[in-house]
């Protein structure tokens, strides 16, 4: 037995010991049965909760006929609740049978939120806490997590990659508190907080859940309701709550499937090939060189590359209940092509989910295993690039077989290519063969027990482990054009044959003890615990020619790291209308020196019922009305810079970095920079929310106020040259403020029996920016300079620069001509010094939309349904680096001697040179995006009404508007380069409930 | 009392569990790259692998070749290696080059209008700096007391030390870049540990002090000349940074120190460093057997690995219709060229786009490919009338060929065959100029070089034996007689070697004008009776003559000129218009991927060519220059050495000077010519006080297209905003803020 297994088990032993130590013997008392039904339709409802008030431990749930039966002592009072219906009390007297109606409520205010190690009603929620429920998610071909939950929340932005199948999301809530450290919210799946470094060989790591088995989303924005995650929290935190079994239902099993066609919305306006040959010989007249190399075909390169490509879906699941053991099970099987020829992801998934209760519902156990197999083709994007600048008037093919038999470009000695031409897009993408295989096991045991002697107290313990393996192969032909190499002797030494593999391994142990108790008016809930966490991964990457006799690359690796914490929790109502939250959590983590390693992490928020006040109580127009007030400071520990950022250490060079004495190479041995006092980043957050409802909770929603600060920003700076082993080191300088309004309304204009409409809108005002930087504060210092673009090498576009949003453009102001047109080269002398100089560069925007809104729709009518989502962000600016990258004529002809396309905007400002940084490539790009509209019909009861269907077609990025002169608007980081173009989705379902 | 042990039991658990949890924060890297500063040191074999650092961060990006794993960021890591940027910084602003690249504020370096906000001069002093750290983090640890401490004894504690002192040579040629470059910079050694502090700026002058002393106090503690190992520093290397340090010490301090470069340069001379038989070789994949490389930087395309230093210099420099393969690298970059300015050290009077060089001719230019032959077998070449190279052609597909076939012997038969074999074949019976069928053989009487006409429509020969010579006003005696030639059996030619004046000549037979060629059209093509051919300037030339098999040319190429330069002129432009355009401004083709044997390096890609940081003709200049400005030594000497290098790069005395012209401007003129591209050009302008000012013009600087004034600030670059930011204890360089 290793010492990692040695030592889990001794942290398992200790909740273990608690729990075995303690036990107690139970009360027998008369027998209540009855039925609990739904008040509107009468149907029985399964699995609601019978509990006594005067204990709320003790009690059962009703059966699968919506039966119960319980012991009560006469005079006690029963507590009947059920999610999504209005809580009811019943005082027990004579009777030993009762029948209780329960009424559907208004599910927002009455719902169960989880929390972070709990679960609160909503209604008593200090903190601004968002749910978003399988019902409400996105709807059409999807397949990763993120996706369902696009412009459903407000202050929550998910912006996806681009249109790869599969592809990942970066998620924004409130903008992010940090700027070189992760601003990727914590994601927490059945209690398990993962981490985000991703897997190798997925696009996105997420894709490890099925979709189709994610019950809810719970949003954690404020500190007061994110501080229990401490260092973690800062960038808020999204919980996933897998589906469950019901407890007494009977065998249901459900079949889900979709079949989706991703078609090319729209591509690229580069010249055609006519187009570009009298542009050509319009440039080149004077240049029989550049004019020899115009070939005669038409090539539209981009629909080379861009297909339409199909996808299916499908997920089967079974949910139940044996006895006391309610269970899910599902299998899920996913495959899809991407709209990028080679691309494709095709996934299986398994889910199980078990929930026995023991002693009389005092000891449950909650267990959950999702296993997952994922098989990657990664198209290079780099044929997007090449098909957008490759000259259309050459062949796609050439008689040769030659590189495969595609036109490349050649030297005037045709075994070898020209190195810095373009490859042919095409061969880019169909001679290179790299896939991964990804498996991943995500499980988690959850035990919760009732003690017997204290029913008031309850010990939660939950284990889990994260598990993936992934398998990557790269094969490249030693023939093709990329990766070519010949030696002198003309043999082919190039191509690529590469093997990556990672393995990560990270566990979890939680465990907390809950006390809960009433007292007259006031309610007390006090929760502590610990908990330990380990994340370890290892991983290689070796590379050899396509012959394998030459070495290109072996790098290995092997990291850790270890967080382990102590929290707890205060939860103080006095008479069900004032409540008060403290948090505090107590975090160590192995990534900082022990003197910084820990970082303490408190919340306090209060809330104001006001509804319940006695100058409210009867105003019927206000159905609900609450003011939250919250405080609180969290952490940011996700550094990127490893995991032993404060340690001096040595690196090994790799063989083909070493140096020559004498007749021999030398290994050599590097001092890495440290920055031996590198600690936590703290933001305090501030919150003001008031939630409201009226007309009968008709209209119900929320309006919130915050303002972040973060301070020790993790941020990468310079050093003052000399004093570390590194130019730049991650280090704590710096500050920087957020804040935002966030607004959202859902309003339910019919509820009938037949006709449901509901509309929902939300919109969020967000402002960043930096307070300070460096160590010191020097007025000529102008920033950090970051957004690397496609053209020349290392160019930035972006600057952190104090007094403005993070990554704001840093560009020449452009002059413009009396037509109009700006002229190349000519930029305002900002500083009036005369000359125009790095200094005349300016601030200008930034890719952060100031304001950015979802709005969706459901309709319902008898067995019809329609649904509609949107999104509009406004005041987000794009670096159109396509655009500045391959619109101008300088280089159409490249004295290497080849040519290559350029945009429609070429032919409009004629320049001549790269202008990088013109600001006339800074476009608005504010859009309104229709993401995705439904239309579904349900067959109600077929075959002897053992049967539902439920055929619904859904079409995709339907429709984008907006001012932006490039592909789309919507490019994580505001730099327009390459994206792979999303697909516009149409896509057939099938359901089939029996 | 039973309860109360279940508690002790339960609070015994749980500060146990507790504290195993809270034991595992304290890690220690996994990964077998990565080992901590501790056990790093307690290895005396480690030493040199982290002394190796030291040397390879001249060269290496990081800590994978070609990239990955980067020293430094903030910057592209191709572009990110010292060499790189040294050079860039020493010769784009100077009028040695010009690159085609608008990478960033790349450009602001051949404008000459950088500001304290450019990326590649922070890119440079980040790479100095971060040098300097290494060199200071290893004599940190290599000091005695640590030795000690560590049982660090006998045989490991003496290389150790002298490792030490290496380290502190290193460090001393990065604080003069520091200070030639930059001027008034922090100052950290190794009394400063790694941690966050605000180094005090240093003045240009102690910094000089400083660099000195550390010189003089580490030459007895380095190993003998050319006793160390290859690519690490021994006494000659500390002697060449004096040399370079006391060379310039009036613009580093204000106070000359002439002599005393003398004194560091005569040391080197004496040390058994020889200049390489040919310049070239110096700048070749394998120059590391260059005898006269004092202190390289080493590269190698199969062990290390980078984007930048001598893969840049060489990629850069080849474009347009330069042949990747003839520099041993599988493609060009299309950067770098030299400036007009700079092309007129080597040919003063070069206007427009003449291709100057050694080849006076014009390039040949075939009629056709092919013409119908017939063969000539005979005794001259064994009776073989498949053999391919005794022909004559038919220019005109007429069946009247001639041709020129060389009779070594006297009394030589031939015959002719009208395809390549005797099914039919002539000769002559009775020798009466009318060929038969199957005749007698044909015999030359004499030996001797025969021109033969044949009509096989008329059946009727010719042939006449030819001596040739040179004719006309470039000639000594004019159009008056020749300038006999003479034959070379086995290359086929007539050659001369010969003084001619500007002026024209022709080629004739047997001293008579009955059998003559010229060129009409120059075109490198002679026709009989054609045009005068031009010879441009007076030189000592070998002139050739190929006849043989039809079409007939000639070569007239410089006997007596400058091989160091090394231009590519063909599709080039001389003026530069657009400096972006690489084929504005010639070519270089001084640095190659390929050994002086012809064999490409290891890649094609990254290259074996190491970069000659000092070098012996730099030192001999040095000597030269430091005489001629006052300093104590032998002018005699400094005429010699500096004829030496000349007679090197001419391959004879023609191009040697007298003492009347050894003069200062001379010797900057000199120097561009002997060390072009090798990263010494802007501290020689500024110390002859050319750099800036206007003075000395050159095509962009102060980014006009023929040059203008620039200010006298640019002498020294600014402090980059990051460390002005990062470091409140600096003030920024004069005219930067």
């Amino acid at each position: 037995m290793n010492r990692d297994s040695f030592s889990i088990l001794g942290k398992l032993f200790l909740p273990v010991l608690i729990l075995l130590f303690l036990s107690q013997s139970v009360f027998a008392q008369q027998v209540v049965t009855g039925t609990v039904k739904d008040a509107q339709s009468g149907e029985a409802l399964i699995g609601a909760s019978v509990s006594l008030k005067s204990d709320p431990t003790k009690g059962t749930i009703t059966d699968v006929d919506g039966k119960f039966s319980l012991s009560v002592a006469q005079g006690q009072t029963l507590i009947f609740s059920y999610v999504g219906y209005v809580t009811q009390e019943y005082a027990i007297g004579q009777q030993t049978n009762i029948s209780v109606l329960l009424d559907p409520s208004t599910e927002a205010l009455a719902g169960v939120v989880v929390i972070g190690y709990g679960t609160q009603k909503k209604k008593d929620a200090t903190g601004s806490v968002t749910a978003v429920s399988s019902k409400d998610f996105n709807r059409g071909s999807i397949v990763s997590p993120q996706q369902l939950l696009i412009g459903k929340a407000s202050g929550v932005q998910i912006t996806t990659g681009g249109g790869a199948p599969g592809e990942g999301a970066t998620i924004r809530i409130r903008g992010g508190a940090s700027m070189s450290a992760s601003n990727d919210p914590l994601i927490v799946v059945d209690g398990i907080p993962l981490d985000n470094q991703g897997i190798s060989g997925m696009r996105n790591s997420l894709n490890s859940i099925n979709p189709n088995d994610i019950e809810s989303f719970t949003i954690l924005k404020d500190a007061s309701a994110t501080a229990i995650y401490g260092s973690r929290a800062s960038n808020g935190v999204i919980i996933i709550t897998t589906k469950k079994g019901v407890a007494g239902s009977k065998l249901k099993i459900t079949y889900d499937g979709k079949v989706s066609l991703f078609t090319v919305p729209n591509s690229i306006d580069v010249l055609n090939a006519d187009e570009y040959r009298t542009y050509y010989n319009e440039v080149y007249a004077n240049n029989p060189n550049a004019l020899s190399v115009l070939g005669t075909a038409n090539t539209d390169w981009q629909s080379q590359i861009l297909k339409s490509a199909f996808g299916h879906d499908h997920n089967l699941a079974a949910t139940g209940s044996v006895k006391n053991m309610p269970y899910r099970a599902s299998i899920g099987y996913s495959n899809s092509d991407g709209i990028l020829l080679t691309s494709n992801m095709e996934r299986y998934t398994g889910a199980i989910s078990l929930d026995p209760t023991f002693l009389n519902n005092h000891l449950k156990i909650n267990i959950n295993a999702k296993g997952m197999r994922e098989n990657n083709r990664f198209a290079s994007r780099g044929a997007i690039g090449s098909a957008i600048a490759f000259d259309p008037t050459q062949p796609v093919y050439t008689d040769s077989d030659r590189y495969g038999g595609y036109f490349e470009w050649l030297q005037a000695d045709p075994t070898r290519p020209i190195s810095i031409a373009n490859l042919n897009p095409l061969s880019q993408l169909l001679t290179r063969y790299d896939v991964a295989g990804v498996n991943r096991f995500l499980g988690n045991v959850q035990v919760d027990y009732k003690f017997h002697f204290l029913p008031e107290l309850r010990a939660n313990l939950n284990v889990a482990t994260d598990l993936s393996n992934s398998l990557g192969t790269i094969n490249v032909a030693d023939s093709v054009r990329q990766n070519y190499d010949i030696d002198a002797d003309g043999n082919l030494i190039g191509g690529i044959d590469a093997e990556y593999k990672q393995q990560k391994k990270n566990e979890l142990i939680d465990f907390y003890l809950n006390y809960v108790k009433e007292f007259g008016q006031s309610k007390l809930d006090i929760m502590g615990g610990y908990s330990w966490q380990h994340f370890y991964r290892k991983g290689n990457y070796f590379e050899t020619n396509a012959a394998k006799t030459i070495t290109n690359s072996d790098t290995d690796y092997e990291s850790e790291s270890y967080l382990v914490s102590f929290f707890g929790r205060l939860n103080y109502s006095l008479m069900d209308r004032y409540l008060l939250t403290f948090t505090l959590r107590d975090d160590g983590s192995s990534r900082f020196a022990r003197e910084n390693r820990w970082g303490l992490f408190p919340s306090a928020a209060f809330a104001w019922k006001i509804k319940e006040e006695s100058f409210l109580k009867d105003v019927d127009v206000v159905s609900d009305l609450k003011l939250r007030l919250g405080y609180g400071v969290t952490g940011q520990q996700n550094i990127t810079s490893g995991d032993y950022p404060y340690l001096a250490r040595y690196t090994y060079s790799e063989s083909t970095a070493q140096y020559q004495f004498g007749d021999g190479f030398v290994t050599t041995l590097r001092p890495e920079g440290y920055d031996a006092n590198l600690k936590w980043e703290e933001t305090s957050t501030y919150n003001v929310g008031l939630d409201y409802g009226f007309l009968d909770n008709k209209i119900t929603g929320s309006l919130e106020y915050y303002y972040r600060f973060t301070k020790d920003l993790i941020n990468t700076i310079p050093v003052p040259a000399g004093t570390n082993l590194t130019n730049q080191i991650l280090t704590n300088v710096g500050n920087m403020v957020n804040q935002g309004v966030e607004f959202s309304v859902l309003g339910r204009i019919f509820s009938t029996e037949d006709l449901y409409w509901e509309v929902g809108y939300n919109v969020t005002f967000e402002n960043n920016r930096i307070t300070k930087l460096t160590a010191t504060d020097d007025p000529n210092y102008k920033g950090v300079f970051v957004g690397y673009i496609s053209g020349g090498v290392g160019n930035t576009m972006q600057i952190h620069s104090v007094g403005y949003p993070q990554y704001s453009y840093y560009v020449y102001e452009q002059v413009y001509g009396s037509d109009g047109k700006p002229i190349e080269g000519l930029y305002v002398d900002r500083n009036g010094d005369g000359v125009i100089s790095a200094d005349d560069k300016y601030m200008y925007h930034s890719p952060a939309p100031t304001v950015f809104m979802g709005l969706s729709t459901r309709l319902t009518y008898k067995n019809w349904d329609f649904a509609l989502a949107g999104r509009a962000n406004l005041g987000n600016y794009m670096y159109n680096n396509i655009d500045s990258g391959n619109g101008v004529n300088a280089y159409m002809y490249n004295t290497a001697n080849y040519s290559t396309n350029v945009v429609q905007d070429a032919l409009y400002t004629r320049w001549i040179n790269p202008k990088y940084w013109s600001d006339y490539y800074i476009q608005d790009a504010s859009f309104f995006k229709l993401d995705n509209v439904t239309l579904g019909y349900q067959f109600k009861n077929l075959a002897s009404k053992k049967l539902d269907l439920y055929l619904s077609l859904t079409v995709m990025n339907a429709l984008t508007i907006t001012p932006y002169k490039g592909l789309d608007p919507e490019v994580y980081g505001g730099l327009d380069n390459n994206i792979y173009p999303r697909p516009r989705v149409f896509m057939f379902g099938v359901r089939l409930d029996y | 009392m039973k309860r109360f042990s279940k508690y002790v039991l339960l609070a015994a658990a749980l500060v146990t569990g507790i504290a195993s949890c809270v034991k595992d924060l304290d890690t220690v890297p996994l990964d077998k790259d990565e080992i901590t500063s501790i056990s790093v040191y307690e290895n005396p074999a480690s030493y040199i692998q982290v002394l190796a650092k030291v040397y390879a961060g001249l060269a290496v990006s990081g800590q994978q070749g070609p990239h990955g794993n980067p020293d430094i960021s903030g910057i592209d890591e191709g572009f990110s290696t010292y060499l790189r940027q040294y050079w860039c910084a020493q010769e784009l602003p100077t009028d040695e080059a010009v690159i085609a690249w608008n990478d960033g504020t790349l450009r602001d370096y051949q404008e000459m209008d950088w500001t304290a906000s450019g990326e590649f001069i922070a890119a440079m002093y980040n790479r100095l700096y971060y040098q300097i750290s290494l060199c200071n983090e290893f004599i940190r640890e290599s000091a005695d007391a640590k030795l000690d401490a560590r049982g660090i004894t006998g045989t490991d504690k003496t290389d150790i030390q002298g490792y030490r002192a290496e380290a502190r040579f290193m460090r001393a040629l990065s604080y003069y870049h520091a200070l030639d470059m930059f001027g008034n910079v922090p100052f950290v050694t190794e009394e400063d540990g790694v941690g966050a502090f605000f180094p005090e700026q240093i003045s240009r002058a102690d910094l000089f002090a400083y660099i000195e002393t550390e010189l003089l106090e580490i030459e007895p503690l380095l190993p003998a000349p050319r006793t160390n190992q290859y690519g690490r520093a021994d006494q000659a290397a500390v002697w060449s940074l004096l040399a370079k340090l006391y060379l310039n010490a009036e613009v580093y301090t204000g106070t000359a120190k002439n002599t005393e470069c003398v004194t560091y340069c005569q040391r080197v001379i004496d040390a058994g460093f020889s200049l390489a038989p040919k310049y070239e070789n110096n700048f070749l994949a394998d120059n590391n057997t260059s005898p006269e490389i004092i202190f390289p930087v080493n590269f190698d395309g199969t062990f290390t690995k980078t984007w930048g230093g001598m893969t840049f210099i060489i990629h850069a420099a080849v474009g347009g219709n330069m042949v990747p393969g003839q520099f041993g690298i599988d493609g060009g970059w299309g950067g770098t060229r030299v400036t007009p300015t700079f092309v007129k050290k080597f040919y003063p009077d070069i206007e427009g786009n003449t291709v100057p060089g050694p080849v006076v001719s014009p390039k040949f230019i075939p009629k056709k490919t092919t013409y119908p032959v017939i063969y000539v077998p005979g005794s001259h070449q064994g009776w073989d009338p498949s053999n391919t190279s005794t022909v004559l052609a038919s220019v005109n597909s007429d069946g009247k060929y001639e041709g020129y076939l060389n009779f070594a012997e006297a009394g030589t038969q031939f015959k002719f065959c009208d395809g390549p074999s005797w099914d039919v074949n002539y000769g002559d019976d009775g020798a009466d100029g009318t060929l038969d069928r199957n005749g007698a053989n044909i015999v030359a009487t004499d030996a001797g070089y025969y021109k033969i006409n044949v009509d096989l429509n008329a059946l009727t020969y010719t042939f006449m034996k030819t001596d040739w010579g040179v004719i006309g006003s470039a000639t000594a005696d004019g159009w008056n007689s020749d300038q006999n030639m003479t034959f070379d059996a086995a290359t086929g030619l007539w050659s001369v070697l010969i003084e001619l004046k500007a002026g024209e000549i022709k080629f004739r037979a047997n001293d008579g004008w009955d059998l003559n060629y010229g060129d009409d059209g120059a075109n490198g093509n002679l026709e009989q009776n054609g045009a005068n051919i031009a010879v441009p300037d007076a030189g000592t030339y070998t002139v050739t003559l190929k006849l043989g098999i039809p079409d007939y040319t000639y070569t007239i190429v410089r006997a007596s000129y400058d091989r160091r330069a090394m231009f590519h002129t063909d599709g080039q432009n001389l003026e530069i218009q657009n400096p972006f355009a690489f084929t504005d401004g010639f070519a270089v083709t001084k640095f190659k991927n390929i050994t002086s044997t012809g064999e490409n390096g290891s890649d094609m890609t990254f290259v074996d060519t190491d970069f000659g940081l000092f070098r012996l003709a730099d030192i001999y200049l040095m000597y030269a220059e430091a005489v001629l400005r006052g300093g104590t030594g032998s002018m005699t000497l400094a005429l010699n050495l500096v004829n030496e290098i000349r007679t090197r790069a001419y391959t004879d005395e023609s191009g040697n000077i007298a003492q009347g012209d050894l003069t200062l401007d001379f010797i900057l003129d000199e120097r561009a010519r002997e060390l072009y591209w090798e990263g010494c050009r802007r501290t020689d302008l500024i110390r002859f006080g050319k750099f800036s000012g206007g003075e000395y013009l050159w095509e962009w600087k102060g980014a006009a297209e023929k040059g203008t004034a620039t200010d006298s600030h640019f002498d020294l670059f600014p402090i980059p905003v990051s460390d002005i930011g990062a470091n409140p204890n600096l003030q920024q360089n004069a005219g930067y803020n």
